[in-house]
């Protein structure tokens, strides 16, 4: 398989990290998003992050220079319908996304592959209004945050998604040092399905506010368990709300599944505004 | 009411499984002479308890006269078989008790047996190697002593929790985690090697889900779930088809 071109869509903190990381394999690659200057202020942090790995000795400055002419930011309108690979990274709304999808089905060669990277709708849901031809072509390539350092990246196939092209990019992706594992069209795919309970039986074993038991919980996880960071503190990270929202689509997707069910004492911290760290007050508070 | 469910129990426990037989080979350091274990050939730390402890089926430990300052029991039994080989225990000795909870609700079993005055979770493998202990209320230094005796001599490192609920922290949360990679296979979500790869490189768990499944032993997951169904009633609990089949090879 020859990827030399990619067009990532949506310059948010995953299209950032997507583009930056094809970017450092030599992979020529446009960035787009609604808010030019967004996209924009994203490839500065790119450049940025670059000139860091410079600094720290990770990267030569030449292989940066050459990074800095393949990597651009473009309109709609401009994108090379001749790109190998367009990846959607924008936000989780399933209407937009189709849309775009549908323009993309209309505008690109037909043998551009078209994949999402959303974590939450089915890709056979994502492809269904497009073309008989472009639907054969189009698949879910799930990335993970921070993208240019986490290694993964689910590859999963719609109904009617042509199954060699996944497997074709599996190996592309472990030629690159990523791993790339096939699964198949459902709620959560992997990582967000498997998950869930690292989280929801914590809560469960705590029910209540009590932040001694939060640093209990925490502790042992990592102590005895080996987990980098404790389910509290990891939800804090990522985002109370975000967790939250995750756990309601899963639970939602397996039709009221007992073992995806949220817990309560989630919906009251969002609904308390106790985000995590965004908001400074989560499980725990940090200082400003 | 508390005692037709005991009696019930006492007739399960007499129907209970005791087959295990163990050839042991004693190597107690003599401060441990006073010190008897109770643990089952499978327990993960069973190598390192024959050459430091005297170690006993539960059989034996029922039928033993002789005299002990301490048990340590690791017996993997589950609230109900557990309160009543407890209260066995207690026809034939003084001595305080260190019991492992894992698959027990721990706070029932601190309520009705006052012998046991310190509880610990060895049963489920650690990739840290290390064990959760909590200490009942008012129970003096001495156990707290006697628990990192323990974990000195199996090499591990104990963690103590002031919160002792239902099964745990870390094994209860590890077998639910397992319990969904089994789900998962069961339908033909991914391969188990790809389960185990994306779990380890999306979200850097040390061990991939089915991998840990195997170290602790399906049957103690299944277990474990069992219990928290039985004590719950929560579905959430429910066993995977999946690992109730993989599960069976450890029988």
């Amino acid at each position: 398989m020859q990827i030399n071109h990619v067009v990532i869509i949506g310059a948010g903190t995953m299209g950032q990290g997507i583009a930056q990381w094809f970017c450092s394999q030599n992979i020529t690659v446009e960035m787009v998003d609604q808010n030019y200057e967004f996209a924009l202020a994203s490839l500065e942090r790119i450049y940025l992050s670059f000139d860091k790995l410079v600094a720290n000795g990770k990267l030569q400055n030449s292989d940066v220079l050459n990074f800095k002419k393949i990597i651009s930011v473009k309109k709609m309108e401009e994108i090379n319908p001749n790109a190998d690979l367009v990846i959607e990274a924008i936000v989780e709304n399933l209407d937009i996304k189709k849309k775009l999808f549908a323009e993309l089905d209309r505008s690109m060669s037909k043998s551009t592959i078209l994949a999402s990277n959303t974590s939450s709708f089915p890709i056979t849901q994502l492809a269904r209004e497009l073309s008989i031809e472009r639907k054969k072509n189009f698949l879910g390539l799930h990335f993970f945050n921070p993208a240019t350092i986490m290694k993964l990246v689910e590859v999963i196939n719609g109904l009617e998604s042509n199954p060699e092209i996944a497997n074709q990019l599996i190996n592309w992706f472990n030629q690159r040092n990523k791993v790339a594992c096939l699964c198949s069209d459902s709620p959560g795919f992997i990582v967000n399905r498997v998950a869930r309970n690292f989280y929801g039986e914590a809560l469960r074993a705590v029910d209540t506010f009590d932040v001694e038991k939060f640093r209990e919980v925490d502790n042992v996880m990592k102590e005895v368990g080996g987990f980098r960071m404790g389910p509290f503190e990891l939800m804090d990270m990522i985002g109370i709300d975000i967790n939250f929202s995750v756990t309601e689509s899963v639970y939602k997707s397996f039709f009221d599944e007992p073992r995806f069910k949220p817990h309560r004492l989630q919906r009251d911290m969002v609904n308390a505004g106790r985000l995590g760290k965004k908001t400074g007050k989560g499980f725990y508070q940090y200082e400003s | 009411m508390q005692e037709d469910w005991v009696k019930k129990r006492e007739k399960d426990f007499i129907n209970m499984n005791h087959n295990a037989k163990l050839e042991v080979n004693y190597k107690s350091q003599s401060d441990h002479n006073n010190v008897m274990v109770v643990a089952h050939p499978d327990h993960p730390l069973y190598r390192e308890l024959i050459t430091h402890y005297k170690v006993r089926t539960i059989d034996e430990a029922i039928n033993s006269f002789d005299t002990y300052e301490l048990i340590i029991d690791l017996s993997p039994l589950r609230t109900q078989k557990k309160f009543l080989f407890l209260k066995e225990l207690a026809k034939t000795t003084k001595a305080e008790i260190i019991s492992d909870l894992t698959l027990c609700w721990g706070e029932w079993i601190l309520k009705y047996s006052p012998q046991v005055k310190a509880s610990v979770s060895t049963l489920f493998y650690s990739p840290t190697n290390a064990f959760e202990y909590s200490l009942r209320d008012g129970t003096d230094s001495k156990n707290r002593n006697c628990i990192a005796d323990f974990a000195a001599s199996t090499n591990q490192k104990m963690i103590e929790h002031k919160n002792l609920g239902l099964c745990f922290h870390y094994p209860r949360t590890i077998a639910m985690i397992i319990n969904e990679a089994y789900f998962a296979l069961g339908d033909k979500l991914a391969t188990a090697t790809d389960i185990d790869l994306a779990m380890k490189n999306g979200v850097n768990y040390p061990l991939g889900p089915i991998e840990w499944g195997e170290k602790i032993g399906l049957h103690n997951i299944a277990q474990l779930l069992e219990e928290l169904n039985t004590i719950t009633r929560d579905e959430r609990y429910r066993l995977s088809t999946e690992l109730k089949l993989h599960a069976f090879k450890y029988l």
